[in-house]
């Protein structure tokens, strides 16, 4: 049994979803097609795996049938979650217009996956850096739809760290409604924010993509020294697509700073380290591949990683994972916990009927 | 090993290889650039369909300044994680140990024979 903590799901035909965005951003579309923001560069044939072109003509991950065979049954998947892309409202500037984007994209999503099958959920998307308050308006229109696990953060797109107070009108109302938040790279869609590294543009995708998890880094210390998970002691914080193997350095980082500068975050009541069983997951993919895998199964074990993290695939993308690309020495339950126990638990889903076998 | 025929000629275009199962093997002929190959349909990363990917030229570059294409050496490149493989060696074009398993090739008359 798998949950697939980010599956990304696209329009059926081009702007399929557009049907569902209001005025006066319907006419504009249509008339100029949607608004650009683009890192400059190359990125390969979309970034898809090259096998997922639906029998139906579709776009790969724009069709609700396909993706239930290709993945959901072939895999065992009882829930995945549909996190869309973020290129239309990635660092995009106008709250406004980005609020609209997101409401059609919500409503398409509901509409179209939610009701083809219940094993698909969504995470909202919300105008998460432009406007916090309006995101928060977001969640209180549909965060108590049943389709609705979490709230979908395009990262690296920012210009304030995470964890300032500037987000918090929407972490308040993501912990009123239960629903965590989904940290998402924003690929190509970062020139809003400090560049597509924390260092600046990176000339190529393999650059940008190799430096994600520094964006983690940043945010994860932002959350914990900002105070954030004693002011919302409810909230909680899934990263995706970063890997997992940056989080101990992270962590044995911010504990000895804070023992000696503990006067700069004197709200903290606990040692850095110790907030991230309550508050924070990793998702898995795309998993660092040492040479020996038995690197990767110690690294599991310095973050306890049989309760801090937990499965993706990242279909229909070119660095999907499939679930045995775990290390089987993480041994039964360990992988069990990470492919489906710990998300089931994060996301509030409902526990598996009993006595249904664990594979 | 044996000579099999595995593909008559006008099964396979550039660009659309047969996959073929051949003595127990699947595998893939390809025809591209006037030659043909045929390649074992097993990605040693992750197992997937490497015959489902692309063909194509490679980048190449003597120094960080001066890249240019090779349309010549012809490439295998996964589905899945777009990993590089030579198409006539199969060897990978990342400095890595993993590889394609290929198989030998000949023409003769319409059919297309893999010593398998």
């Amino acid at each position: 049994m798998i949950i697939d903590c980010d599956v990304h799901h696209n329009q059926r035909n081009k702007d399929d979803w557009l049907n569902y965005l209001r005025e006066p951003y319907k006419s504009e579309v249509a008339r100029y097609g949607l608004r650009q923001l683009a890192s400059g560069i190359r990125y390969e044939e979309g970034g898809n795996r090259w096998d997922l072109v639906p029998p139906s003509g579709l776009s790969p991950g724009g069709d609700p049938d396909f993706v239930r065979e290709q993945l959901l049954d072939r895999y065992g998947t009882r829930f995945a979650l549909l996190s869309g892309y973020t290129g239309p409202v990635a660092g995009m500037p106008d709250p406004d217009y980005v609020h609209a984007v997101c409401q059609a994209f919500n409503d398409f999503s509901l509409d179209v996956w939610c009701r083809a099958d219940e094993r698909f959920k969504i995470g909202l998307q919300v105008p998460a850096t432009q406007d916090p308050q309006l995101a928060a308006r977001e969640i209180e229109r549909l965060g108590e739809h049943p389709g609705v696990i979490a709230v979908c953060i395009a990262g690296t797109a920012s210009r304030i760290p995470f964890g300032q107070r500037y987000y918090w009108p929407l972490y308040e109302a993501a912990e009123r409604y239960n629903l965590p938040l989904h940290f998402h790279p924003s690929t190509t869609s970062v020139l809003a924010g400090l560049g597509t590294t924390p260092a600046g543009m990176a000339n190529t995708y393999l650059e940008m993509h190799t430096c994600l998890p520094q964006f983690y880094m940043a945010y994860l210390a932002s959350f914990i020294f900002e105070g954030v998970f004693e002011r919302f002691p409810g909230l909680r914080v899934a990263f995706v697509e970063g890997g997992v193997t940056w989080l101990p350095h992270l962590l044995w980082r911010m504990d000895k700073e804070f023992k000696a500068l503990r006067q700069q975050a004197p709200y903290l009541k606990r040692l850095p380290s110790e907030y991230i069983k309550d508050h924070v997951r990793l998702t898995t993919q795309p998993i660092e591949e040492p040479k020996k895998a038995e690197h990767l199964v110690q690294l599991f074990n310095m973050i306890d990683g049989d309760e801090v993290l937990m499965y993706a695939s990242d279909y229909p993308h070119f660095d999907f994972d499939e679930p045995t690309a775990l290390p089987r020495q993480l041994g039964e339950t360990t992988l069990r916990r990470i492919l489906h126990d710990n998300a089931c638990a994060f996301f509030n889903l409902p526990a598996a009927p009993a006595g249904e076998a664990m594979k | 090993m044996a000579w099999t025929v595995a593909a008559r000629r006008n099964e396979i275009t550039e660009g659309k290889p047969k996959i073929t199962v051949v003595n127990g093997k699947e595998i893939g002929v390809f025809h591209e650039g006037g030659a043909y190959y045929a390649v074992l349909n097993y990605c040693p990363h992750f197992g997937a369909p490497v015959c489902l990917g692309k063909v194509m030229g490679r980048i190449i570059a003597s120094g960080p300044d001066s890249l240019d294409y090779d349309n010549d050496h012809k490439t295998l490149r996964c589905p899945w994680h777009h990993w590089e493989f030579d198409l006539a060696t199969g060897a990978a074009l990342a400095p890595i140990r993993q590889r394609l398993k290929t198989y030998p090739v000949a023409v003769e008359g319409d059919n297309i024979l893999v010593d398998i």
